[in-house]
């Protein structure tokens, strides 16, 4: 494969994978933005994605629903949604509705904006987001929410210059990242997005927009455009080193030289115990989040060698500063899980960090597993999140040699007679 | 079109995949966007599978429907290539369906011999998750099964064992557990551990047992019908029943058996079914007619789930246990009418037939039930309302695959579903304590912050009537302090039935008047 001066190298396969496809956004999305509510114009495979994989039971209420496609639906022109619009109004009374696509209505061509903006009323927006597994993947859905916001963001001023962190994270680990900031000296602008539709961010043209989650690609692109803000190239928060470098670069942004390498120090410090472990160990990081760069990195700095770090995607301008700092490691773009569960086999990693669909029958393989969807679910962003993410990688590692010697031909006998 | 929040069944593609996860040697291929192969995920998960189950998606994209390229024929060859599978269905998802390609013809590219492919393309618009599970399990048994000479001992196929079936192992060694007793032998359980092997031998058997009415029994019908194999369709779920299918199972196996000379099985010793070999077979029937259980002969069920389990079920609690069975449902509604004549004289009113658990949940509201036996999503609803709630059929939750052994079926299944009624239900004697003598010290347990209701100053309580509860009725402060006399667990229950009875009599709030008369002419 070419390879530009210094660009890592990235083996592209042929995206034979397990992995959810964008509407799983909607698990987290729902609940960070408090006032809104998600509808997906889909069929049951949509529904009983949700409620199974994701484990979504329902809650009172629940802030999202599926606009059910039957067959009845497949022949008319164009899906009438004015009545289920009505039913979640009455019924929620969002500030907005962001209305989700899935395949089936992409095959049928549905006018997806065209419908978005005939439902819209000034008091309640309905905002276009693609998540259809025809084009995007698991976490991409985000991108496209974000995607979806920004004209609903305020337009800041020329000459107020603040960071906007892009990315959904709880509120907690927003107030932390608010804190660092302000405590080096940055204004802070906001989240994108924030936990209501009313209070997005202010953007514009002296925004240095800072990303925290690595698969927000085209959201920046279209603020870089639309707005001329600037996209904050660096590694992301995550580990002492990512956050270090993160923090460092994002002050240079603001014209303030910090020095954080004792910080960084001392945050590795506190999670020796963890590094210890990880030293020297293989891990394998099967293609699932789209978090697999910035956390293979982390696992590289904290001295474990990382066999291969596969993702869905890679935006190579979004993610320049990780592929650099991953320079070595074998990067993988839309592996083939066949191919992969092979190396696996014979390179036998000390650590595989895979989906759900895959977890349990590594581990049956004798493997040490981490499920790659707790990175999403757990604070592990700057400097307080370091302890977390560390405990992440380090607690199968304890947890196996916690327990007793396993004979598999013994305990697995009639677990899964398919495969006996 | 409607707004959905959760559905009972899953889709088509999960029931074919619930048949080829449970062999051996048989791969399903999905072509599919990304992430229709979420299924796996409840495999691995739920069933805690310690291989990868045989599923692999061909992964369509946007950019090669523009471009008019398939993956299929390439993906068939990385199956082939890395597990080598007798056989690989090939099914679409529902928006794959709407391209109306000819996946034969696609498949064929693969250079895959015919014979280890299969296309099980069902309109996934119409079909969901048991028939399509049924069919294409009927499809592998016309496939494969083949003329054999009889088994030179009695011995029966198991149909209908499948992936994600409910408390499937249980079941299935309850069931294995009784015909040891009978000295019969299984010749095949399928689909579940069944290879292709295994369905070629399907009419060896000298009979089929298909105990449920959404997967195996189309099978069993064929195997009856082309191979001359009887077959038993019973649910020994039950005391009762399970005696029926006992003497069942041996008069049609001893029909065979006549035919061919061998001895006729006697019905064992009832000792003889029981764990230890010297016991009574089930606790129930003694059980049942226990001063304790007196107490039931008044207490109110309502079932809701699948057909199998709902026909089964209502029967269960009304003929062994004594309880009263105030309606029942299924969300089968291709099952329905099945459902209705096994049911005849059990409901008072119309059996419930909805895909809409709101609706469920609604009746439930109204009835407040003494115990509700359904789905995942009963329980879930039922928690809301504080009523005793038990799962006795899919859609599960992975707190209903556990590890210990709870069958439902035979002598050893009626123990534990009566167990499970026993200790879900508010309990007898305890009951009649509380209610007499008030709420016995557990008003602490209540969740709900008290407003004053020790007595303490609340000034906030005081100020003019109660407020209604969502969708309730005005009561008045006296109606509402008599209402905090009544036991906490009961008394979302009181409140409901008091509503209904003031409605009834064209009040239009509840005072201590009202809640007196309700309370003498309900038995409060």
């Amino acid at each position: 494969m070419l390879q530009a001066p210094g660009e890592a190298m990235i083996i592209k396969e042929d995206n034979v994978t397990h992995s959810f496809c964008g509407l799983a956004s909607v698990g987290w999305m729902y609940q960070k933005i408090k006032d809104s509510f998600f509808l997906i114009l889909g069929t049951h495979t949509c529904a009983h994605f949700l409620q199974n994989a994701l484990g979504m039971m329902i809650f009172a209420k629940p802030r999202f629903g599926i606009a059910l496609i039957e067959e009845g639906d497949l022949s008319k022109n164009e899906p009438t949604l004015d009545e289920v619009l009505a039913e979640i109004k009455a019924d929620h009374n969002p500030s907005v509705i962001f209305l989700l696509s899935s395949c089936t209505p992409e095959v049928m061509k549905v006018d997806f904006k065209g419908l978005a903006d005939n439902l819209s009323t000034p008091e309640t927006p309905v905002l276009f987001v693609p998540a259809s597994g025809l084009v995007y993947n698991f976490t991409q859905a985000e991108d496209s929410v974000l995607h979806a916001l920004v004209p609903h963001c305020p337009v800041a001023p020329a000459g107020e210059k603040s960071v906007v962190f892009l990315g959904s994270v709880n509120d907690a680990t927003a107030d932390d990242l608010r804190a660092e900031a302000e405590e080096l000296g940055i204004r802070v602008g906001g989240f994108l997005p924030e936990s209501r539709f009313d209070r997005m961010p202010a953007i514009g043209p002296d925004t240095i927009l800072a990303p925290i989650q690595p698969y927000l690609s085209r959201t920046a692109v279209k603020l870089e455009r639309e707005r001329g803000a600037k996209t904050l190239h660096s590694l992301f928060p995550f580990g002492p080193d990512g956050t270090r470098v993160f923090w460092e670069d994002l002050a240079r942004e603001f014209g303030i030289e910090v020095d954080l390498r004792d910080r960084e120090k001392a945050a590795w410090e506190k999670i020796r115990r963890q590094t210890d472990m990880l030293k020297g160990k293989k891990v394998f990081l099967t293609a699932d989040t789209m978090m697999e760069l910035p956390l293979g990195r982390f696992l590289k700095s904290a001295g474990a060698e990382v066999v291969e770090c596969s993702s869905a995607y890679i935006n190579k301008k979004f993610l320049a500063k990780e592929l650099q700092a991953l320079e070595g490691v074998r990067v993988v773009e839309q592996p083939n899980f066949h191919r992969q569960l092979e190396d696996i086999k014979r390179e036998r990693p000390d650590m595989v960090v895979t989906s759900l669909m895959t977890a349990n029958p590594f581990v049956g393989h004798g493997f040490i597993v981490k499920w790659s969807m707790e990175f999403m679910l757990m604070p592990i962003h700057g400097w307080s999140g370091v302890f977390s993410l560390a405990n992440l990688f380090v607690s199968p590692l304890d947890r196996r040699e916690k327990l007793p010697e396993f004979d598999r031909e013994v305990w697995l006998e009639g677990v899964m007679p398919a495969a006996e | 079109m409607r707004l959905a929040f959760w559905l009972y069944e899953g889709t088509a593609l999960h029931g074919i995949s619930r048949v080829t996860n449970s062999m051996k040697g048989v791969h399903t291929v999905y072509h599919a966007p990304q992430g229709d192969d979420y299924i796996t995920a409840t495999y691995t998960m739920l069933e805690r599978t310690p291989e990868f189950p045989a599923l692999s998606i061909s992964v369509v994209r946007g950019r090669d429907l523009a471009q008019g390229v398939s993956r299929l024929p390439a993906t068939l060859q990385q199956v082939e290539e890395h597990y080598h599978p007798e056989l690989s269905v090939i099914a679409p998802s529902c928006s794959t369906a709407l391209l109306q390609e000819d996946l034969r013809q696609l498949a064929a590219q693969s250079g895959i011999s015919q014979e280890k492919l299969m296309v099980y393309a069902v309109n996934p618009f119409r079909v969901t998750e048991n028939e399509a599970a049924d069919g294409l399990f009927t499809e592998l048994v016309r496939r494969y099964a083949s003329q054999g000479a009889k088994s030179s001992v009695p011995s029966v196929n198991l149909l209908g064992f499948t992936s994600l079936g409910f408390h499937l192992k249980a079941n299935l060694t309850s069931i294995r557990r009784m015909l040891m007793t009978l000295g019969v032998k299984v010749n095949v359980v399928a689909p579940w551990g069944a290879g292709i092997d295994d369905l070629k031998r399907l009419p060896e058997a000298w009979l089929t047992i298909a105990p449920f009415r959404e997967i195996g029994q189309t099978a069993a019908g064929y195997l009856e019908q082309e191979f001359g194999v009887p077959a038993e369709y019973g649910t020994p779920l039950g005391v009762e029943p399970t005696l029926r299918w006992l003497r069942s199972v041996i008069e049609k196996l001893n029909a065979v058996g006549a035919g061919m000379g061998a001895a006729p099985i006697a019905m064992p010793e009832l000792r003889d079914f029981s764990l230890d070999g010297q016991s009574a077979p089930s606790g129930v029937p003694w059980f049942a007619r226990t001063a304790d259980m007196e107490s039931f002969s008044g207490k109110k069920a309502f079932v809701f789930g699948d057909a199998t389990t709902t026909v089964a079920m209502v029967k269960f609690l009304r003929d062994e246990l004594g309880m009263q069975v105030i309606g029942a449902g299924t969300y089968l509604a291709r099952h329905a009418d099945w459902v209705r004549t096994e049911l005849e004289g059990y409901l008072p009113g119309e059996l419930m037939v909805t895909e809409r658990f709101q609706e469920v949940a609604k009746f439930i509201e109204d009835a407040m039930p003494d115990l509700v036996c359904g789905t995942q999503m009963e329980r879930h609803s039922c928690r809301k309302l504080d009523v005793p709630c038990m799962v006795v059929c899919p859609p599960t939750h992975i707190e209903n695959h556990l590890l210990g052994y709870y069958p439902f079926l035979g002598f050893d299944g009626a123990d534990v579903i009566a167990d499970r009624v026993y200790i879900s239900c508010k309990l007898g004697l305890e009951k009649h304590l509380i209610d007499f003598f008030g709420d016995a010290g557990l008003e602490y347990e209540e969740m709900e912050p008290s407003l004053g209701e020790n007595g303490a100053a609340a000034p906030a309580a005081a100020a003019g009537a109660a407020v209604p509860e969502e969708g309730g009725m005005q009561w008045t402060d006296d109606a509402e302090t008599m209402l905090k006399k009544v036991p906490f667990f009961v008394r979302k229950k009181v409140r409901k039935n008091t509503e209904n009875f003031a409605l009834e009599n064209g009040e239009t709030e509840v005072s201590v008047e009202v809640f007196r008369r309700a309370k003498e002419s309900l038995g409060g």
